[in-house]
């Protein structure tokens, strides 16, 4: 178990150091994915430590959310690739064309 | 409540390395295949903590759909991964302190709440995390979110329907 907390954190502290070092917006979001499989495996964890399902039901959201979020937050991506042809966030700069 | 058991130790030094490779690596097809692995390697973790539906819908939804449309996108926008490679990252290796620094607090945090986190020994329903039982929860106790969450579900498909059509002039 002590094993499985270190595992979410250390997949939580991946992540932000995704995002905060990266520069390609695609690897966001793959970050974004693995900080929120990080707090569905202590969702998971807890829902077997409780030995309720109310966790499991959280996790269930969760992925629901994220599938809207790379659906919506590819879209936008692909706009700004083809205004712009760059993926690279440091570029997107203006808030206007 | 003892989970020691050598697969899900593997499962877990996989699941890192590949994040770490999805973080790393920088061709983004190599990125999304590490991603890839990490998300089956999650699925085996769920089995084990006896999460069968959960491990189910995580192949289903994200090996299957979610990193698809990822691949969709990757392959649509091969030209601008060259032109990074070429414009050479100017590497921001100065986060790596507040990483390691938000580590560390997640660490002694967790520490400290589990110090005094009661052991139970609670006798697991032989079908626990059956898809019966998620069902059930599902459609007693959380019925009124579950209708939320296909509103926002909807309303996202929507939305990135309208942001990516092509502008009709």
């Amino acid at each position: 178990m002590d094993l499985l907390f270190f595992a979410s954190t250390a997949l939580f502290a991946i992540g932000i150091c995704g995002i905060l070092t990266g520069r390609n917006a695609l690897i966001f979001f793959l970050s974004i994915e693995m900080m929120l499989n990080a707090a569905n495996l202590l969702f998971v964890l807890f829902a077997r430590h409780w030995g309720n399902y109310t966790g499991q039901m959280w996790v269930f959201f969760v992925l629901v959310v994220a599938a809207a979020e790379a659906a919506v937050g590819l879209a936008i991506v692909i706009n700004l690739f083809r205004s712009r042809q760059r993926v690279d966030v440091d570029q997107f700069n203006r808030l206007r064309e | 409540m003892t989970l020691d058991s050598p697969l899900l130790s593997f499962l877990t030094v996989l699941l890192l390395l590949s994040a770490v490779g999805v973080i790393t690596l920088r061709n983004p097809v190599h990125a999304s295949l590490s991603f890839l692995l990490s998300l089956l390697s999650l699925a085996g973790i769920y089995l084990e903590l006896s999460a069968s539906f959960i491990s189910m819908m995580q192949v289903l939804v994200y090996a299957g759909a979610i990193l698809v449309i990822f691949m969709f996108v990757v392959v649509l926008f091969q030209d601008a991964y060259q032109q990074i490679d070429i414009s050479k990252a100017n590497s921001r290796a100065v986060f790596l302190i507040p990483t390691a620094a938000i580590f560390l607090v997640a660490m002694l945090a967790y520490g400290w709440e589990f110090v005094h986190l009661p052991m139970l020994h609670i006798e697991l329903p032989t079908n626990f995390g059956s898809i019966e039982g998620l069902a059930r929860t599902l459609y007693i106790d959380f019925f009124f979110p579950f209708e939320i969450v296909i509103l926002i579900f909807l309303i996202s498909l929507v939305g990135a329907l309208y942001i990516g059509k092509k502008e009709e002039l």
